[in-house]
């Protein structure tokens, strides 16, 4: 809402400057800018939802005159004459949404009449544009007062006006040109044939004045807040009266804004007026009611102690009646204005003797608590340990959007159900993800472009699925690494990376958590190549894959390299127990190399299981040393070169010892390998 | 055999002097002073002389001996020197040339920042939740005291699945569950991701957030006021000039929202907090006469953004390696 400062200063007779007005209301909680427009310094209001009776220039002046404690220069204003008896029958249906519904007929308007200068720069400045002299000084008393207005053009009501809950699928034409079908939920002001407007948000369109109306109907209405709330915007509509019905006007008004109208209108347009048609329902008005406020409440929740008087004061001068005779040394009882909706009980008037005594006159302070000495949290050391890994080996961390779009998860995966938002932003951010890895590749494409040519990148973050119309949210880690193993130099030669420097990365990484009987079992992923690409279990449970992208998908991303990727359950990386240290003498280990031709159908893990399952105590390491394809046409074999280490806990093992070892190795390989060893 | 003798002398010396590496030195060393040497040999032939002649002959060797033994090692240690400075010659390199180093990765600036929130409140006896990113409306909403068509939700533009599903619109959720789950003394940080369906220059529709909560007896608006500034001049490392300005949140009452003052001595909004609405602990079944508490929510890319100078929100999501690499 706009405000010019000049119009805000009509009120006092103390001439405010611009930042005097923004700082007080902003530092009240009425956050307010200065806008300049055509040399007029103009106040930019943004309200918080709980302040309708701040939604006018009556409302931001009893602000000012509150918090500043100044006198409103009030202006009377004379009653409009009655020229006739002529009124508009009103049947209010539904009593509860409409406890206060107020209709004049003003007949005869010279419709050639124009708004006077004043009204028109008064409106402009405010952000309205000038229509004709009946919408600007509806628009301008609502402005005023708060109360929004509705002009219907007489000729166009048949018989009665109605006010009831809107039929099921009934349609209605707005104002603004579109067509809404409605539901009870919402209440309509009807005559006897069809609705005339959504209440409290738009008029149709058919009923409203044009530029040949001469006698009007004027409605000034309190509807129920919670009969409006939120059907505006379930409608894709945002109208000025909408907001301040929603929040609640002044049931109090609805006559003064009236009377105001027509005041105008005569002024400005001539017209005869009709007497006053009210339909008012008590027992639906609101009504506030006295709360006990007690001085203990202040204290426990502001911390301080404010005099009796400074709390009087306060109420006083925002308009509260104060009973005192209950409590005496208890507090008060207090009752909020009409217009003050957001004063129900005893924290909200807590909370308005805090912003006006002032945020700043209450002291900062640190409550005492039981502080126990402490180290990282869990989640802290699991996290760094984590990003040292992957920052050592020069991974930069990414956050990506949870949502993708719709075929970057199909490839993915298929098993799980997607989970389609309702209201996305852009189809390509409409569907929850089931893997990092679409964001990765995105990641990817992005640096490329820009000239990064070695990509090493890991995101952590959450995969969603739905079961059983229920959602699954998993904590993963993915990675993806492209391009030059080492960044170019003359010290190294070029390698592109491979497959074993992300299944390094990761070993590297399950090393830091100390996680034994990790296995890499061959694979087949939609968005992994064939024959490049892993389940990683842990204990035999799947905890991640890996592989090399697709090349059907690196060459639509014109990839020059293969990626490599991975995506592992962040949860089965649990911090080991601390364990106590086990000292060790040492003796000489001895090694043995073995080389040994074997089909290329025989996976290697294997062979080390098998060498494992030998059980030989004094074996502590194996390492493949050298490795090479002997394909040659007809067979398809390769060689391998193994060293085996030996070395025993409390003593130099004896040659004839590690002799023995060899030869069971070497009787194991034959039989269950058919191996020759060369 | 005294001629023989000062033969052997000459031609040792001679051979050892113009010797010109330790490897030759050593052969040299063998063919006069080992077990097959010259010097050996002569020794072992004492016993074909003249019994009298033997002492005095004998004496001539091991003088011979002695003197080639110097001589050696005179040499072997001229030679040393020679060839380490040689070898010291072979070893100059370009030292301008530039090194293998190994570039670390860098941490995201919203991780590095949460992280770094998380510290400071965890320093400060708080402790961290979790909790789901797809929240229901009970927990987003209605159990914060926004019931439905409440204004407020339009403050929140959320995404929806389904009437009951929804994205959460703040990480406020976890501590309504963390109160379920632990009642109350409670003093908790919430740190995660949530969604607004916005997206232009300072607002993109998935951001992180850190909310704290506090509940405890005796728990009121100056201990509210006293921690926040505590942590911001934490987090910024500088004393911070910082004011508290009444605002509104349907969960919180009194509500604040805390402004710093820039270096440019702008009013910057940073983080809303507020006294916790009786209405919530009600509804968590928290006696409001014993108990009371604070709540305070912060957007952690806005703090990174005026921390760092970040301008656009957005580049936290672009993951441009000329961003991340400067973090």
């Amino acid at each position: 809402m706009k405000l010019p400062v000049k119009w805000i200063n009509e009120s006092f007779k103390k001439d405010y400057s611009a930042i005097e007005l923004s700082d007080l209301l902003t530092l009240s909680g009425i956050e307010s800018e200065i806008q300049k427009s055509k040399g007029e310094e103009i106040l930019d209001i943004s309200l918080t939802p709980n302040r309708a009776d701040c939604f006018s220039y009556k409302g931001i002046v009893q602000e000012v005159s509150a918090l500043d404690n100044a006198k409103i220069i009030s202006v009377k204003q004379a009653l409009p004459k009655i020229h006739h008896n002529l009124t508009m029958e009103v049947d209010v249906q539904s009593k509860e949404d409409s406890p206060v519904f107020m209709t004049r007929v003003i007949k005869s308007i010279n419709r050639n009449a124009k708004s006077p200068k004043w009204l028109k720069e008064k409106l402009d400045q405010s952000g309205y544009k000038s229509i004709n002299a009946v919408v600007d000084i509806a628009n301008y008393v609502m402005l005023e007062t708060g109360q929004p207005l509705h002009t219907y053009d007489l000729k166009k009501i048949k018989k009665t006006i109605l006010v009831r809950r809107a039929k099921k699928k009934e349609a209605i034409d707005i104002l603004d040109g579109s067509r809404k079908i409605l539901d009870p939920n919402y209440l309509v002001i009807a005559d006897v044939e069809k609705p005339l407007g959504i209440a409290g948000i738009m008029g149709s369109f058919e009923s409203g004045i044009s530029e040949h109306t001469e006698d009007i109907v004027l409605e000034s209405a309190y509807f129920n807040f919670e009969t409006i709330m939120g059907r505006a915007r379930a409608l894709s509509l945002h109208s000025e009266a909408s907001m301040r019905f929603e929040r609640g006007v002044d049931p109090a008004i609805q006559e003064h804004a009236i009377q105001r109208f027509t005041n105008l209108i005569n002024e400005i347009a001539g017209g005869e007026n009709g007497p006053i048609h009210s339909s008012i329902n008590k027992k639906e008005m609101p009504k506030n009611k006295f709360i006990t406020l007690r001085k203990d409440k202040i204290k426990q929740i502001l911390g301080i102690t404010i005099p009796n008087q400074t709390v009087k004061n306060i109420l006083n001068r925002l308009d509260m009646e104060i009973d005192e005779k209950d409590f005496g040394y208890i507090g008060w009882s207090v009752k909020a204005p009409s217009y003050r909706f957001d004063i129900n009980e005893e924290c909200d008037l807590i909370e308005e003797i805090s912003r006006v005594y002032g945020f700043e006159n209450i002291p900062e302070r640190i409550e005492q608590q039981n502080t126990a000495l402490k180290t990282k949290s869990l989640r802290q050391i699991k996290r760094e340990r984590v990003d040292s890994i992957f920052h050592r080996l020069g991974y930069n961390e990414v956050v990506n959007y949870s949502f993708v779009s719709p075929s970057m998860n199909s490839l993915s995966n298929s098993d799980q159900d997607m989970i389609d938002l309702q209201n996305p932003i852009s189809i390509e951010m409409s569907v929850m993800r089931n893997s990092l890895w679409p964001g990765l590749l995105n990641n990817l494409s992005h640096n490329i472009k820009r000239q990064n040519k070695n990509i090493k990148i890991f995101e952590i973050g959450k995969l969603f699925a739905s079961k059983n119309k229920k959602p699954i949210e998993k904590n993963v880690i993915a990675g993806l690494i492209y391009g030059q193993r080492r960044l170019e130099s003359w010290a190294y030669q070029r390698n592109s990376l491979d497959f074993y420097d992300l299944k390094g990365h990761l070993e590297d990484l399950f090393n830091s958590f100390e996680l034994k009987n990790i296995t890499f079992v061959s694979t087949s992923h939609p968005m992994l190549c064939p024959g490049v690409a892993a389940e990683i279990k842990l204990k035999n449970k799947k905890i991640g894959i890996i592989g090399m992208l697709n090349p059907e998908l690196a060459a639509d991303m014109k990839l020059d390299d293969d990626a490599f990727i991975f995506e592992i359950d962040y949860s089965s990386l649990e911090l080991p127990d601390l364990r106590s240290f086990v000292s060790s003498e040492y003796y000489p280990s001895s090694r043995r190399d073995l080389s040994l031709m074997i089909s290329n159908e025989v996976i290697i893990e294997e062979i080390l299981t098998e060498i494992k399952r030998l059980k030989i105590k004094e074996l502590k390491d194996t390492i493949i040393f050298d490795l090479f394809d002997k394909s040659d046409g007809e067979t398809t074999q390769k060689s391998i070169s193994i060293g085996l280490i030996f070395q025993a806990k409390s003593r130099t093992l004896r040659d004839a010892e590690i002799d023995e070892f060899i030869s069971k190795v070497i009787k194991m390989l034959e039989l269950s390998f058919q191996i020759n060893i060369r | 055999m005294p001629d023989n003798l000062s033969d052997l002398s000459k031609s040792a010396t001679q051979e050892i002097n113009e010797c010109s590496s330790t490897t030759e030195l050593d052969s040299l060393r063998v063919k006069y002073l080992g077990k097959k040497g010259a010097i050996t040999i002569a020794l072992k032939s004492v016993s074909s002389v003249e019994p009298k002649d033997r002492p005095a002959y004998g004496k001539k060797i091991n003088e011979l001996k002695s003197l080639i033994q110097g001589t050696l090692s005179q040499k072997r240690a001229s030679l040393q020197k020679k060839e380490i400075n040689q070898s010291i010659d072979d070893k100059k390199i370009d030292v301008s040339l530039p090194g293998r180093s190994n570039f670390g990765g860098h941490r995201h600036p919203v991780t590095k920042t949460l992280l770094e929130i998380e510290e400071i409140f965890y320093g400060a006896g708080f402790a961290v939740e979790d909790g789901p990113e797809i929240e229901d409306e009970y927990h987003n909403f209605t159990a914060l005291n926004i019931p439905s068509n409440h204004p407020a939700r339009a403050m929140h533009d959320t995404f929806y699945f389904n009437s009951e599903f929804l994205l959460r619109t703040h990480t406020s959720p976890i501590q309504i569950r963390s109160m379920e789950k632990e009642g109350v003394p409670i003093r908790v940080i919430a740190p995660g991701k949530v969604y607004r369906r916005d997206s232009d220059i300072t607002h993109t529709p998935m951001f992180h957030q850190i909310e704290g909560l506090v509940i405890d007896k005796g728990i009121n608006f100056s201990h509210l006021k006293g921690i926040l500034h505590q942590f911001i001049d934490t987090f910024f490392e500088e004393n911070t000039e910082v004011r508290f300005r009444p605002s509104y949140f349907p969960f919180t009452e009194p509500s604040a929202e805390v402004d710093i003052l820039s270096k440019e001595k702008n009013w910057l909004e940073i983080l809303g907090c507020g006294m916790v609405h009786p209405k919530v602990l009600e509804n968590l079944g928290i006696n409001t006469e014993i108990y009371s508490g604070y709540a305070f929510g912060m957007g952690v890319e806005r703090l990174a953004m005026l921390k760092y100078g970040i301008k656009d929100i957005r580049s936290f999501y672009e993951n441009d390696f000329n961003f991340l690499n400067q973090f």
